[in-house]
């Protein structure tokens, strides 16, 4: 015969001993056929038993009596079982048999219930997610202090550094310190400190991370017909700073959860993840919106700094022609003629402001840079 | 089909002998050596869906292999990846255990595996994750743990207080529920630990002197991390 209930008590071991349940007319025999207990058989009559349900799942007939040498419970699961003992046992024994089994139904609706919901509080926060994603992201923005930003920002800047050749001084380094004063002149409440880095490389390329880092290398200087170009490259970098577009991208990239855990005020985690993704900072790709609203804000900066904006613009357009140089900033920074017309019709329905010169001479900064100023095609 | 475990304590293996045509489920990855006799099957057990549902939603590989002595016997050693001890059950097929995803390395071809959906509480707090495996049938079971495992035995109605991730394996006519550790939710949600099971009996529960998070966490600080 095959076993199938367990039996619990003082002389067996805590596993239980299996055990073989046969229902009867007025109770249950128990025969034992593990062994030391070969063949031992046991009556009790209905009239001794107290039932319940029981197990990690309420799924468990639980069979309770006294014994000569304690209390022994058994447990039941066996189906078949069940239901012979339900047929086969006294009303007052169903009674609560019932209330357990009822206690069992309860726990598998509950059980049930309780599903439905999660499955459908993360389907309402999918699609709320679907849709609120940006929020999310904003508020979890807005809720880490700019000092975080700039550790941040700082370790990439060194990493970043480690394998360049800065250049200390120089006309270049006067000239972009002029355009980077009367550009952070014009911002506001600005919470951050804007250092500028010249980098030696003809890459045509210049970049802002988190916190205030600027850095341009002397190639993109070179391309530059003027100072006003530079200067639109610039403060289209610094409105990405401004905007807060780098920690966007990281709270994005980290995952909503990680969003949600800093709108919940779990900033800790974070420092942590965000100097995990830290080098990550220096091929960071904005979106196209965050693009638009560095070039939109970035030009009405120009604007009110009086520098004239349209060297921005013409340096965009001479961007998006073709070139043998190695545009680095293209790749993070696609051009097309779409962009340049925004800027246009944006800059038509800005009041118009005599712009003011720089006080440096543009070919002369460029010629300190070694190289002949490139005339544009 | 017999088993031994070589080498008992931190670094142990099992020893199964396979008379001809046998087979054992092993968890992949632990089969160290076996006789040229041995088959090695990966059998996706529940299909291709159940076997990508089980790794997606249990972190568990994707198979279980199926290691038969299909010309001739033969003997299979079999290892768990981390550091810690091998018990070996017989179940006798009215028994049932949970066992916790980690803690399965082998089993008899007659025992019954199945992935088993926790109830939302368990699942949330109790560091096991929703699905665990429930293991059922007549024969050998092998498990193993992160440190050494501990067996508690529980009379009926006897309860014992479990940190949640060092649970290895328990029987299902215990029943447990998750209770707080400490006091304060958030603090509890975000380190992920600070849950605790108070099982009650009758049965047994396996548990693993070490806790792999907490493991994972001090090996973390001597990682250099670059600045
Ligand atoms: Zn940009």
């Amino acid at each position: 015969m095959i076993s199938n209930a367990l039996c619990f008590g003082n002389e067996f071991p805590a596993s239980g001993a299996p055990c073989v349940v046969q229902v009867e007319g007025d109770g249950l025999t128990i025969i034992f056929e593990s062994e030391g207990t070969e063949g031992a058989r046991e009556v009790i009559l209905f009239s001794a038993l107290t039932v319940s349900a029981g197990g990690l799942d309420h799924d468990h007939l639980v069979v309770k009596w006294a014994h000569a040498l304690g209390e022994r419970t058994l447990y039941l699961k066996n189906h078949d079982v069940i239901r012979a003992f339900r047929q086969a046992a006294p009303d007052q024994l169903n009674a609560p048999f019932e209330q357990a089994a009822e206690r069992v139904r309860q726990v598998r609706q509950r059980h049930r219930v309780l599903w439905a919901a999660v499955g459908g509080s993360i389907l309402a926060l999918v699609l709320g997610l679907w849709f609120g994603a940006d929020l999310l992201v904003e508020v979890a923005v807005s809720r880490i202090p700019v000092e975080w930003e700039q550790k941040l920002g700082d370790s990439a800047y060194r990493d970043f550094l480690a394998h360049q050749e800065v250049m200390k001084e120089g006309p270049a380094v006067t000239a972009l310190g002029e355009m980077t004063q009367r550009l952070t002149e014009q911002i506001p409440n600005n919470p951050y400190k804007f250092e500028v880095t010249v980098v030696k490389s003809d890459v045509v390329n210049a970049f802002a991370l988190p916190g205030g880092h600027v850095v341009v290398f002397t190639g993109l200087m070179k391309k530059a017909d003027s100072g006003e170009e530079v200067a639109g490259v610039m403060s289209h970098e610094l409105n990405h700073v401004l905007q807060r577009h780098g920690l966007e991208r990281i709270v994005k990239s980290l995952g909503l959860m990680t969003a949600v855990a800093i709108v919940l005020g779990d900033q800790q985690g974070l420092v942590g993840m965000m100097k995990q993704v830290g080098v990550e900072l220096l091929t960071l790709k904005f979106g196209r919106e965050q693009e638009t609203e560095a070039d939109v804000k970035g030009l009405q900066l120009l604007q009110r700094a009086k520098i004239d904006p349209s060297g921005m613009i013409k340096f965009f357009e001479r961007l998006s022609e073709k070139d043998e140089g190695r545009m680095e900033w293209l790749s993070t920074h696609p051009m097309s003629t779409a962009r340049a017309e925004r800027l246009k019709a944006e800059l038509a329905a800005l009041p118009k402001k005599s712009p003011e010169p720089f006080t440096f001479e543009w070919k002369q900064v460029q010629a300190s840079l070694g190289s002949q100023p490139v005339v544009a095609p | 089909m017999k088993s031994e475990i070589l080498y008992p304590g931190a670094f142990p293996m099992v020893r199964v002998d396979l008379a001809a045509g046998e087979s054992i489920k092993a968890e992949s990855g632990a089969m160290v050596a076996c006789s040229p006799t041995i088959d090695i099957e990966s059998k996706m057990e529940g299909g291709f869906l159940g076997a990508l549902s089980r790794k997606f939603l249990t972190g568990e590989k994707f198979f279980f292999q199926t290691l038969r002595a299909s010309r001739g016997s033969g003997e299979v050693l079999l290892a768990p990846t981390v550091p810690g001890e091998i018990v070996i059950l017989e179940l006798d097929g009215v028994n049932e255990y949970m066992v916790q995803k980690d803690g399965f390395l082998a089993g008899a071809d007659a025992i019954v595996i199945e992935s088993k959906m926790q109830s939302l509480s368990r699942g949330l707090l109790g560091g096991e994750g929703f699905f665990i495996l429930k293991i059922s049938g007549k024969g050998t079971l092998v498990l193993n743990s992160f440190g050494a495992i501990h067996k508690i035995e529980l009379k009926p109605d006897q309860e014992y207080i479990v940190d949640n991730s060092h649970l290895v394996a328990w029987s299902a006519t215990t029943s447990y529920n998750i209770e707080k550790a400490t006091s304060g939710w958030v603090a509890s949600f975000t380190s992920g630990e600070g849950f605790v099971c108070r099982f009650r009996g009758p049965g047994l529960v396996y548990i693993q002197s070490r806790n792999p998070g907490s493991f994972g966490a001090w090996i973390r600080q001597f990682i250099p991390v670059s600045e």
